[in-house]
């Protein structure tokens, strides 16, 4: 009984002393900078990117129509395990609603990003489905720009501290002619303690 | 017995007269803090935390043309900093309506300003419907 309460009363006060749980808002977010990437890093590289590209007018179809793209191959060359997607998503999000680029899921490296665009096709002559909704033979859009990419990490020790150097470069490839319309290349570089984990 | 009461009244006075010499003599060597001039915008704001530290020297705005015919509304400014001051600064862009036009993101950016070093920054807005903007610039957290 004596051991119980004790326990009881140990974990109480343990419980009391834990941090409490709670939301960011990443718009007021003063919370503490890490060494690995967080949502910031993907959130300042997506930013400048985007500014870059809607100013270079690369983006801008002289036809006044949307240009379509299709995320090609983001290398992740860092000691983190990141899926890619945290970045090109921001990228793809920002270029829809800049009215200048559409992104196409029905093509992709290791094949369509979005399954049911052929999956839909395949419904085709079958006798379950009212054919007047079936998607017709050569509706799905090409695309005409293509976004490649790479994430690099390079870290370096600073007397008694340690430098993580990250740098996320990014071109879009005109598919017309094969040539890079843009490239740019945003630095994110970080410098804190030894002890400091950066992969 | 009378004496003794006006040399303590005297004492007394005196001791208050070299309390305030010394306050007005301690203070007249702190140094002052130079009042930087700050002029209330609607387009920019700059928190009075680092309004001491730096100041925002220019604010410009033009429209870059686009192929297509259109036109992206962009903003520099300068930062001339008074000390070293680690800054955020963050451009929010509003339509016609006066809504907001969303960006990539909702974070700020950060910058250190060095003494004496003026510093340009850069910003475009993420779509053409965007006509005017407001500039934050706080105290990095």
């Amino acid at each position: 009984m004596k051991k119980t309460v004790i326990a009881v009363l140990c974990s109480t006060l343990l419980a009391a002393c834990a941090t409490p749980t709670r939301y960011v808002d990443p718009a007021a977010d003063d919370g503490p900078v890490t060494m690995t990437m967080d949502y910031r890093d993907f959130e300042r590289a997506a930013d400048a990117a985007v500014q870059d590209l809607l100013t270079s007018g690369a983006v801008d179809n002289p036809s006044g129509e949307r240009y379509i793209m299709v995320v090609s191959r983001i290398t992740n060359d860092t000691m983190q395990r990141i899926d890619t997607d945290q970045l090109v998503k921001k990228i793809r999000v920002a270029l829809l609603r800049s009215g200048k680029v559409i992104t196409t899921t029905a093509v992709g490296l290791n094949g369509a990003e979005d399954a049911m665009n052929e999956k839909a096709r395949e419904l085709r002559n079958s006798d379950e489905f009212d054919q007047s909704g079936v998607q017709k033979k050569g509706t799905l859009k090409a695309p005409d720009l293509s976004l490649s990419g790479k994430i690099i990490q390079r870290n370096h020790k600073v007397e008694d501290e340690q430098q993580v150097e990250y740098y996320f470069q990014l071109s879009m490839t005109d598919l017309t002619s094969g040539l890079a319309v843009w490239e740019n290349e945003t630095p994110i570089i970080k410098r804190g303690s030894n002890d400091a984990v950066s992969w | 017995m009378q004496e003794n009461t006006m040399f303590r009244t005297l004492s007394r006075v005196m001791l208050v007269a070299l309390m305030a010499t010394g306050i007005l003599v301690t203070s007249a060597c702190v140094p002052l803090e130079p009042q930087r001039e700050y002029v209330q915008r609607d387009d920019l704001q700059v928190d009075p935390e680092i309004r001491q530290a730096l100041t925002v020297s220019e604010l410009l705005q033009s429209r870059v043309d686009l192929p297509g015919g259109g036109s992206l509304l962009k903003i520099q400014f300068s930062v001339k900093g008074y000390q070293n001051v680690d800054m955020e600064w963050k451009a929010t862009w509003f339509d016609a309506e006066g809504m907001v036009v969303p960006g990539v993101g909702e974070g700020y950016n950060t910058a250190r300003v060095m003494q004496n070093q003026t510093r340009f920054f850069t910003a475009s807005a993420p779509n053409e419907r965007a006509v005017s903007f407001q500039l934050h610039l706080r105290e990095d957290r």
